[in-house]
């Protein structure tokens, strides 16, 4: 019985949305996240409020997840696509405030399309 | 109850654990050995112990995989070498006479026997 | 009752609540939903409750572990196939809690992620070969509690406390739309599955034996039980609070575990920030070894070899050769490279799948006369049990429509 359920079960939500702003909302929305969990981490650490090692870490980490999202999307050359390759493009000690403007529009991005 | 008494087969025996004389711990009854046939009074002859009792009641690839994790062994315990049937099995020797402590040597040659406090 | 034993037991269980999985969901719920999942975390801990209670009595009256009788009561054939489940379900997890600790050893030390993998693996295979087990459990229960920061830094940074204690009534949020309505859901069974885990009920059933409890550890058991998930799950909300409080305003969803720590730094700075970690890296170290012993247990009391860490690991070398192998195993997932995030949302996917058939025939069990005697399950016991059973089915069944249709909770 699941064997006859499961193909449709994985047919439905790709047949929704397989290429697009929609397909790539998921990717949206952790970009978004990583940018303002980025720019949460040089915020802390500007107040000394952290220790290198985590925020080495950290950035190593946000930045690698970035590159993975990056490369989940199906269409790149997106305004979305271009905020996140801004994201990427910036130091690792990048401004919070300069993060947050990237984020920003990405969450602008992610409310218009789960509007729609 | 006695190896004498009526028991009931899947609900009271197969599936306990066994215990021998030591009070040592020597495995689950995997199955049954009976004696006997259609037309003909049925007795239990031995109880099985080991995965490779599954054989019968398991399809060929699950017996495989079995296999793999827990070996084909079976160790056959007669009626006579059993003292008592309740919420577990007790014998009346020790498990190694029978051979039921074999996997286990065997697998304590893997085992060093130090570090532990 | 030994009330030191006691007190011991009950930090036992209040520094080994938190996982690797409830980490994450209560760092995630927090930030999406606010407060509004709350009352999920406390749902969940009093199934936990019930159903560690009921094993932990399985254990002491049937005097034999709930594996054991699963499979009196289930039959060969079933219980090969819940044997099997619950062995794929414990693997995913094991490795989780392994990647996780590598992780944070990873933020405290800088040290490369797969080295600290492989050096986490032998400290915890050293760690369980060395100490008898009630210092195993204790060891990792007791140093979990630096996750108590997490508690210390919600009352630190002034949340409305009168929206926390709403977060305690059960009810959905108003206006989600239907796609943040079915992720709401997700992070139902998520949270259900998190804080139930099958390895639970295995582990503390099976630890029951190992520390030798008696009748007379009816009421220890109980109390463990209750006061010990009781007050854990409290730190599990604590960090779904600074989530909510802290997260959620900063457009953050936190997508590492390292996030989490910074709940602690914040209102702290760098020691507020070290304690969480060690906090988080004793609860998670905890929580691998519980895994793996659990599915080590699983094995070997369904082909009824020798078991139990109150022997020494020659005495019991099946057992022994089967909790290294299963180490080894999770070590070898977590090389792969997959990402720890993605091993937990199949660890709670697996483990909400194999939930119902964990928990029937110990909710059957607890209530056999012929096997628990004076001990079966009361009227309490057995409404609960049957709610929860429910409930845990309804998220099994629910579980993998939803983690399509919201791509694993993230929309």
């Amino acid at each position: 019985m699941l064997r006859k359920v499961l193909p449709f079960l994985l047919l439905v939500p790709g047949s929704c949305s397989s290429s697009g702003p929609e397909a790539d909302l998921q990717y949206i929305k952790q970009a978004r996240s990583l940018g303002a969990e980025w720019a949460l981490v040089n915020e802390q650490a500007a107040q000394g409020r952290l220790t290198q090692t985590y925020v080495v870490s950290m950035h190593e980490w946000l930045r690698d997840q970035l590159q993975t999202n990056a490369q989940s999307l199906t269409q790149p050359n997106s305004p979305y696509g271009a905020e996140i390759r801004a994201l990427l493009a910036g130091a690792d000690n990048a401004d919070p405030a300069e993060l947050r403007s990237h984020t920003d529009k990405l969450k602008q991005i992610e409310d218009h399309l789960e509007s729609a | 109850m006695t190896p004498d008494s009526p028991i009931k087969l899947v609900s009271e025996l197969l599936d306990l654990p066994l215990f021998d004389m030591e009070d040592k711990y020597c495995g689950i009854v995997d199955d049954v050995e009976l004696e006997g046939g259609a037309g003909k009074p049925l007795k239990l002859k031995a109880l099985l112990v080991g995965p490779g009792a599954y054989k019968g009641r398991l399809p060929g690839w699950a017996m495989r995989l079995v296999k793999l994790v827990a070996g084909d062994r079976v160790v056959r315990v007669p009626m006579d070498k059993v003292r008592s049937i309740k919420s577990a099995v007790h014998l009346n020797c020790p498990g190694r006479d029978l051979g039921l402590d074999k996997s286990e040597t065997a697998a304590g040659k893997w085992v060093p026997r130090w570090g532990a406090l | 009752m030994n009330p030191l034993e006691l007190t011991l037991g009950i930090m036992t269980a209040v520094g080994g609540f938190v996982d690797i999985s409830e980490l994450v969901f209560a760092a995630k719920a927090g930030s999406q939903f606010g407060y509004a999942l709350i009352w999920v975390f406390a749902l969940s801990t009093v199934g936990i409750v019930v159903f560690s209670e009921m094993s932990g009595r399985v254990a002491i009256a049937a005097k034999q572990p709930v594996f054991n009788l699963m499979r009196h009561r289930l039959g060969l054939k079933l219980g090969l196939v819940v044997l099997a489940a619950s062995i794929v379900s414990n693997l995913i997890t094991c490795a989780a809690e392994l990647g996780g600790v590598a992780l944070i050893l990873n933020y405290l030390t800088g040290a490369p992620y797969a080295l600290m993998a492989i050096l986490m693996t032998v400290v915890l295979i050293v760690s369980i070969w060395v100490l008898p087990f009630e210092w195993i459990e204790r060891v990792y229960g007791l140093l979990g509690l630096f996750m108590i920061v997490f508690a210390v830094a919600l009352v630190a940074i002034h949340p409305p406390w009168d929206k926390i204690a709403g977060g305690f009534v059960p009810h959905v949020p108003h206006g989600l739309s239907s796609k943040e309505l079915l992720t709401f859901g997700y992070f139902v069974v998520a949270i259900v599955s998190a804080v139930m885990f099958p390895y639970e009920v295995y582990f503390y059933s099976s630890g029951g034996i190992e520390e030798g409890w008696k009748p007379k550890d009816m009421l220890t058991n109980r109390i463990t039980a209750i006061l010990g998930m009781g007050l854990g799950s409290l730190l599990a909300i604590a960090i779904l609070s600074n989530s909510a409080q802290l997260f959620g305003p900063a457009n953050v969803d936190p997508e590492i575990p390292g996030s989490a720590a910074l709940q602690a730094a914040i209102p702290f700075g760098k020691w507020g920030l070290i304690i969480a970690l060690l906090g988080m890296f004793f609860a998670v170290a905890g929580a691998a070894v519980e895994t793996c012993l659990a599915n080590a247990y699983s094995i070997a009391q369904f082909f009824g070899w020798s078991w139990g860490r109150h022997k020494q690991p020659w005495e019991a070398p099946r057992f022994t050769l089967t909790w290294i192998a299963l180490f080894a195993a999770a070590l070898a997932i977590v090389l792969t490279g997959v990402d720890v995030m993605m091993l937990v949302e199949f660890a709670i996917l697996f483990s909400i799948l194999v939930l119902p058939f964990t928990y029937l025939p110990l909710l059957l069990l607890a209530g056999d006369k012929q096997y628990m005697g004076q001990y079966a399950n009361g009227r309490l016991a057995k409404g609960l049990g049957w709610f929860y059973f429910a409930l845990i089915t309804l998220a099994a069944v629910a579980a993998l429509p939803l983690f399509i249709m919201t791509s694993g909770g993230n929309g």
